[in-house]
């Protein structure tokens, strides 16, 4: 008879096989990571943030490939992502704060604390179509609506118009929808209206009207409360000034 | 075994979304932190409870408060009852209170552990069968109760091996006074409420507005960026608040934080007077825990103190649940390590041998030591 002691290790890491490392957790205390929207949107934040004294120069470097840029001195981190991706990498707390369009956190409805207008990004979300179709919209009568914005399309219509509606969703060019009789009438931000009237559609009604807002991390929100804070009403001060 | 069959037993090895398996040393860990939790919670006096994984819809329904019903589980059973699987142990909970214990007056206190379910759609990537441990204190409307919530809870995330987090705290009766103060009607008041505890605050302040509100009387709902980790900020806040239920709300929190540092855990607590819940159950104390390496609360909790009310017993009461996968997450994100004392010995036997083996064997059980029987593996390699 042969006994053998299988032996675990003592304690057994919880992580996978790294070692624990404490330089990954300070990191976690230490920085404010700050998800930002690529394009137009980025570079409109960078120079509010510059207002409020935070900047990052790494950022600015265009030649750069980076994905990821650090200000030491400041203790912030950023990143470029698209705009739907950015709640929920703030929803995950893979990013502590994230500035996009009001248009895509009401779409993608995550569960961030909503924090700052921004004021700038500004357009409205609306309904568009061919002068005809307005009539389609003051009875309940069923109608086919095409939209990037498939949530925003149906809350609107239910919730608020109680209309019954038929939702395709489409990723891009929605105005053609109208014109190739695909949809009556189409749900999308209009920021001039040059595009619509080029095609021959209206507005017909306004959902809303949307800007660049500050999202934060539920979590962030108390366990780094006080950089948080300090950061936001920093940022709100520069919107005012 | 053809081909074909292979592929059909291939079909089935993955779950369906948003439930999973556990095993191995991800399962021992998880086991130990509970354990370690559950003996906590009887530390302090918690007995264990054991409902029904399903209940009639009733006890879920709108009424109550709790989960919306489309994201329950129902089904129906043989008399066409609806049935629905718990989403939240305390409507259950509450439930089993009012049926045995109608006459008590005396505070009851009860424990659980158990999975709980939400047929959320776009959970991406959340489980849809989570595993909740949490306690329930009935009876007892004081302020001594609310704070021991708070410190078993904070010995509790201590003893799964957490120390790094913040237990934030508000109180509903604040809100309520507030929307009272500004003569909302019931329904503007639940819409701002999912506004407030969805923590868009936008919409809350457009509804505000729309209510005619000046920027004043709108910061009463959306103190945001007020934070308050001691009395001296509550107090402050105290002043400037208009109304005497809200007010009453406050120096019920100061109440707390005086018995919270009475057990020496001023340092975890946090205040935060937009903290509203989902559940519209909750009626005064409300809290939830955070920790780093995990998007949402680990732990949420508060006062119900009309639940019980719904099954026919007055009663104040005030409890906590703590999502263990959270929990989990958190420890495996920090890299918090578990002790995992679990040595099993293995003896080898032989058909020669076996009598003599398993006298071992039954011996070392005896004593409390885990071991295992194995055949010794033929010479030939059989």
């Amino acid at each position: 008879m042969d006994i053998f002691m299988k032996e675990p290790a003592e304690a057994v890491s919880a992580g996978s096989a790294a070692a624990p490392s404490q330089a990954d957790q300070k990191q976690e205390d230490e920085y404010l990571t700050i998800a930002l929207t690529k394009g137009r949107l980025a570079s409109q934040t960078m120079e509010l943030l510059g207002r409020a004294g935070f900047y990052c120069e790494e950022l600015g470097d265009k030649r750069s490939r980076k994905l990821v840029f650090v200000n030491e001195e400041q203790k912030l981190r950023f990143f470029l992502s698209k705009g739907p991706d950015v709640p929920t990498y703030v929803e995950y707390g893979a990013a502590d704060i994230g500035v996009t369009g009001s248009d895509i956190i009401m779409e993608e409805n995550r569960s961030v604390y909503e924090v700052l207008d921004l004021d700038f990004g500004k357009c409205r979300m609306c309904v568009a179509g061919p002068e005809t179709a307005r009539e389609l919209l003051r009875h309940h009568e069923m109608i086919r609506v095409a939209s990037k914005y498939p949530n925003i399309a149906k809350d609107y219509f239910y919730n608020r118009k109680h209309q019954t509606i038929d939702i395709i969703k489409l990723n891009g060019s929605v105005e053609l929808g109208p014109m190739v009789e695909l949809a009556d009438v189409i749900v999308d931000i209009v920021e001039t209206g040059s595009t619509l009237h080029e095609n021959g559609l209206d507005v017909l009604e306004e959902v809303c009207p949307i800007s660049a807002r500050m999202i934060v991390n539920q979590v962030s929100m108390t366990m780094k409360a006080g950089r948080i804070r300090d950061f936001i009403s920093r940022v709100r001060d520069a919107v005012n000034a | 075994m053809t081909d074909k069959n292979v592929n059909i037993y291939q079909e089935l090895l993955h779950t369906p979304e948003g439930v999973r398996d556990y095993y191995g040393e991800e399962n021992a860990r998880k086991q130990h932190v509970s354990q370690a939790v559950l003996s906590r919670m009887h530390l302090f006096g918690y007995q264990d409870l054991q409902t029904p994984t399903f209940e009639f819809f009733d006890v879920f329904s709108r009424e109550i408060g709790t989960t919306p019903s489309r994201d329950l589980y129902k089904f129906f059973d043989n008399d066409g009852n609806t049935l629905c699987l718990r989403s939240d142990f305390t409507p259950s909970v509450a439930r089993c209170a009012a049926k045995y214990f109608m006459e008590e007056k005396r505070p009851i206190r009860f424990c659980y552990q158990g999975s709980a379910f939400s047929n959320t759609s776009n959970l991406q990537g959340k489980l849809r069968e989570s595993t909740q441990m949490g306690v329930e204190l009935i009876n007892d409307p004081s302020v001594y109760a609310d704070a021991e919530m708070i410190a078993l809870l904070i010995e509790c995330l201590q003893q799964a091996g957490l120390s790094r987090f913040q237990i934030s705290i508000g109180n509903v009766e604040y809100f309520k006074g507030a929307c009272q103060a500004f003569g909302l009607d019931h329904e503007t008041e639940m819409t701002l409420r999912d506004y407030i505890s969805g923590k868009n605050f936008f919409a809350a302040e457009d509804l505000l507005k729309n209510l005619g509100l000046n920027r004043e009387q709108r910061d009463q709902f959306l103190r945001i960026t007020d934070f308050m980790d001691d009395k001296n900020a509550l107090e402050a806040v105290r002043e400037v608040t208009g109304n005497e239920r809200s007010r009453e709300a406050i120096s019920r929190l100061i109440d707390l934080y005086n018995v919270i540092e009475a057990y020496g855990y001023g340092e975890y607590v946090s205040f935060d007077l937009t903290l509203l819940s989902k559940y519209h159950y909750y009626t005064g104390v409300i809290f939830k825990g955070y920790t780093y390496g995990t998007g949402e609360a680990v732990a949420t909790g508060g006062r119900y103190d009309n639940l019980l009310l719904h099954f026919g017993k007055e009663a104040a009461a005030i409890g906590f649940m703590i999502q263990i996968d959270a929990v989990m997450e958190a420890i495996q994100r920090q890299r918090i390590r578990i002790p995992l004392t679990a040595r099993i010995v293995e003896i080898r036997y032989t058909a020669q041998n076996y009598q003599e083996s398993l006298k071992k064997a039954i011996q070392l059980r005896r004593e409390g030591i885990r071991c295992v029987l194995i055949p010794e593996e033929d010479k030939e390699g059989k």
